[in-house]
């Protein structure tokens, strides 16, 4: 399932929220639109919380988690980490890390497996990271761009990269990660996928702004809805079609 | 590239051509001009005349020479159909006296605006004209024909379908009544003529369709007899020209039922005699006409002949009738998948020439790659519970309560402050809402939260058990006696009243804002004094009169009138010369003080003696003497300062109109 939302006016979905396969993050916004979104999607399989992280609505972008773990930034507040221990699973260890690099979900991608971070991050964070989120962890860039945790979209069944991300790049990355990668965009033609887009293993939310073809890439590619798993790769049919019309 | 020339301005007949530019002459320039003005001036006139005419043809010929598409310059099918159709040396020829005649013209003009310049009368000059435009106008009569060519070549041209050369194309070509034309009609929208006769399609004829999102065109082209190249009609040399040029796939039918006219073996015939022409491009046979006749009823010969060609060369046979439609799409399918598949591998050839593509190809191809892992899957999360979500419907009477929906029942966005504390995962629901502290005395409590908090505080209460059970706090030592209480109590009293009678002090003692006077600056009662006095044991007369008096003096006339006898009696003065007396009087009792002499005699303010004042007043004269004397404005003088005069600055002043009146 892929669904189409907005924050308050703005695509960017995946810097205003957080998905998991355990639970969802939701800033705290104006109105609660886009947090029923989540809602009515999710209903009730897992929590969703609303929360602001140091004070901010920047939530997609500061924190990082997964199925086991949410990692917060050293900037979080006792109240808010309260807030979001009170209302998470208690199977989801939380954990605050003092890390220069603070956002968190711009420098560190990961699904349940593995985490591809920020070749800057310190030894100890890496250390954390692997205990907390229990996943192999890996310092990789994605098209030659630092912020892994902006340009990709990860979860355990496909992944999606930077539109200019090299063939050899996405094998040597699908190869690390274990998970079919292609290279694309969200919110009509945006490079930062990891930020305009959440996804967990049965749901993605993407900006407003995502156009039919790449909604069906991120269907197809991280097997959401009728694609089901073992559906199609993305744009496999059509590939003469292309290459034909676009070279 | 250009494909249509449908934009060719029309190519005007030689006639309209001088009626144009000799009209245009006459109409543009000046026509008056008289033998008395100065020569200069007439020979300007008709250098003027001769050059404009030039100017005109020029401009003309060269627009017919820009219009047409230069044969060099087109892609070599155009130039090959253009020869086929025009005779591309008539064409050139046409393009080349149009060209000539411009030269010669220009050749006419430059020689006659030199004769004019000698010209010594208006007769002169005027006969120099005539004679130019008149070898102009002779230039262009020989013109005549190549003019009448080119219209009808234009008119051709703007006829001729737009055929890209380049784009993926089906060219359908094979002997006359086949039924190429059936099969262009079955696959496009195209309406190409259908007769049962031979040479019912004379030229090229262009459909297009969609298949794999991509736009193909096919092309129809008119019948080929076998017979050599040189003796082949215009026509045929169309389909010929379409079949060299274009980068496309082949499908040359056949008719084996032979209701065409035409043998079996004479269009394998023609196979082979056009087999030239299909060097590196994809071909098929189409066999038409099944529904009257199938490839395995053929006599074994043809059939052998059929397949000696499909084994030779890299040729695919496909079977269609266009009468029932059946095979028609399977064999636009075939050459469409087989040409996209050429194309591709050509392009990713010619792109790749190192092992990784780069530059717009590499991006395409990057984007539509999917990187495949080469281990097994990542193991899933999924919940049970997604399998049975059912979807939310906004129109379900039954739906589930959102956050938005408690939003706009409590008054919407900005009014509706959602409940943080509700979703909490507590051990216990009833305490999701407890109040804790962030802040107790001065302290944060996440500072002091304890992991242990929970095995310390049973350590705690299972000491105080203990202690309770062995009896420590039934001992009386902490009990205190009643002398103890009482005393207690006493001190406690001591303290709230000592605390009282400060607070009293302080309230008493407190200005409450007031300003701080000194006790002597205060106003005392006359009866408060007397009394002091009395109490101390004076006299007191002497000082209540003196004060007495003081006060009198001030206020010894009340204010109020004393009444007359009757409230309602008119005020009239009863003696004019009294009351006019007493106006002018002065006052009985004279102010208190008296600033002249005031001070001087008690010496408490300013000048202390009489010679001191006049002293002073002395010095006062002194000094305004100078200004006295120069008749000075001083300080004191009645000063009016300059001012604007009513009239300068009453008066209509508008919107912008700064000027008086």
């Amino acid at each position: 399932m892929a669904v189409r939302a907005q924050f308050e006016n703005s695509n960017e979905v995946g810097v205003f929220s957080c998905l998991t396969n355990a639970y969802a993050i939701v800033a705290v916004g104006g109105s609660e639109n886009f947090y029923s979104v989540f809602e009515s999607e999710l209903q009730d399989v897992i929590p969703i919380c609303h929360a602001t992280i140091a004070g901010t609505r920047i939530v997609g972008r500061l924190v990082v988690g997964n199925r086991k773990g949410l990692l917060v930034p050293t900037t979080t507040t006792d109240q808010e980490l309260q807030h979001l221990r009170n209302t998470l699973p208690d199977t989801v260890k939380i954990q605050r890390i003092e890390e220069r690099l603070s956002a968190l979900g711009n420098v560190i991608c990961c699904n349940d497996h593995v985490a591809i971070v920020h070749p800057d991050l310190e030894r100890e964070t890496e250390e954390i990271i692997a205990d907390v989120l229990g996943v192999e962890v890996f310092r990789q860039t994605v098209a030659d761009n630092v912020l892994t945790g902006s340009y990709m979209a990860l979860s355990n069944q496909g992944g999606i990269v930077h539109p200019k991300t090299s063939i050899r790049d996405q094998d040597e990355l699908s190869s690390l990660l274990q998970v079919p990668l292609v290279a694309g965009s969200v919110n009509r033609g945006s490079a930062v996928v990891g930020a305009g887009m959440v996804v967990n293993d049965w749901l993605a939310i993407t900006g407003l702004d995502t156009t039919a073809t790449e909604l069906s890439v991120v269907e197809s590619v991280f097997r959401l809805g009728e694609m089901g798993p073992g559906g199609a790769g993305a744009a496999g049919v059509n590939k003469d079609s292309i290459v034909e019309s676009f070279y | 590239m250009k494909t249509t020339w449908k934009d060719i301005a029309p190519v005007p007949t030689h006639q309209e051509f001088l009626d144009i530019v000799l009209s245009r002459t006459q109409r543009q320039l000046p026509t008056q001009i008289r033998a008395g003005f100065k020569i200069s001036r007439i020979r300007g006139f008709y250098t003027r005349k001769v050059k404009y005419t030039q100017e005109t043809f020029c401009e003309k010929f060269q627009h017919i020479l820009d219009g047409f598409p230069r044969l060099v310059d087109i892609h070599p099918f155009h130039k090959d159909l253009m020869n086929t159709l025009y005779d591309a040396d008539h064409f050139r020829i046409a393009l080349g006296q149009v060209s000539t005649a411009k030269h010669l013209i220009e050749t006419v003009s430059r020689d006659y605006v030199r004769l004019i310049k000698y010209a010594q009368s208006l007769f002169q000059c005027k006969q120099l004209k005539k004679a130019a435009l008149g070898r102009m106008a002779t230039i262009t009569r020989r013109l005549k024909d190549p003019l009448v060519y080119l219209e009808q070549v234009r008119q051709h041209l703007g006829r001729l379908p737009s055929i890209d050369p380049n784009t993926r194309t089906l060219l359908i070509c094979g002997y006359p009544n086949v039924g190429k034309s059936s099969f262009l009609r079955n696959i496009t929208r195209a309406d190409v003529d259908v007769q049962p006769y031979a040479f019912t399609t004379k030229s090229l004829f262009v459909g297009h369709f969609d298949y794999k999102y991509l736009r193909f065109q096919a092309i129809d082209t008119p019948g080929i007899l076998d017979h050599p190249l040189e003796e082949m009609n215009t026509i045929e040399m169309q389909s010929i020209t379409a079949v060299a040029h274009l980068r496309s796939a082949i499908l040359y039918f056949m008719d084996l039922s032979e209701q065409c006219g035409y043998s079996v073996g004479d269009q394998i015939k023609l196979f082979h005699s056009i087999k030239p022409l299909f060097a590196n491009k994809i071909v098929f046979i189409v066999v038409n006409k099944i529904d009257v006749r199938r490839p395995e009823d053929l006599e074994p010969e043809y059939q052998e002949q059929l397949n000696e060609i499909l084994k030779a060369e890299d040729v695919e046979m496909l079977q269609t009738s266009c009468t029932t439609t059946e095979g028609v799409s399977a064999v636009k399918n075939a050459a469409c998948d087989k040409l996209l598949a050429e194309r591709v591998a050509q392009k990713l050839k010619s792109g790749s020439a190192s092992a990784t593509p780069s530059g717009r190809l590499g991006d395409v191809l990057s984007r539509i790659h999917v990187a495949q892992p080469m281990g097994g899957v990542r193991e899933t999360f999924i919940p049970e519970a997604v399998k049975n979500l059912t979807k939310y419907d906004k129109n379900d009477p039954n739906r589930r309560k959102l956050e938005r929906d408690l939003e706009e029942e409590n008054g919407g966005a900005g009014v509706y402050s959602f409940d943080m504390q509700r979703d909490y995962d507590l051990a216990d629901k009833d305490w999701n809402h407890d109040k804790i502290p962030e802040v107790w005395n001065g302290k944060n409590i996440y500072d002091f939260v304890d992991p242990d908090i929970e095995t310390k505080l049973a350590a705690l209460e299972e000491e105080e058990e203990k202690l309770e059970a062995d009896g420590y706090y039934d001992s009386d030592e902490s009990v205190e006696d009643a002398e103890d209480a009482d005393n207690r109590m006493k001190a406690d009293l001591i303290r709230e009243k000592r605390v009282l009678m400060r607070n009293d002090a302080k309230m008493r003692k407190s200005l409450k804002n007031r300003a701080q006077i000194p006790r002597s600056a205060k106003a005392k009662k006359l009866s408060e004094m007397t009394r002091g006095l009395d109490s101390a044991g004076y006299d007191n007369d002497a000082a209540g009169s003196r004060v007495r008096k003081q006060t009198q003096a001030r206020s010894s006339r009340p204010i109020t009138r004393e009444p007359t006898a009757d409230a309602d009696a008119m005020d009239v003065d009863d003696n004019p010369h009294k009351a006019l007396a007493r106006a002018k009087s002065r006052a009985r009792n004279h102010p208190v003080t008296d600033r002249l002499n005031d001070g001087i005699t008690n010496g408490s303010h300013g000048v202390t003696s009489f010679t001191n004042r006049d002293k002073a007043e002395r010095m006062l004269k002194l000094g305004q003497k100078k200004m006295q004397r120069q008749a000075r404005a001083g300080e004191a003088d009645r000063h009016t300062t300059a001012s604007l005069a009513k009239h300068l600055f009453s008066g209509k002043r508008g919107m912008g109109k700064t000027d008086r009146r």
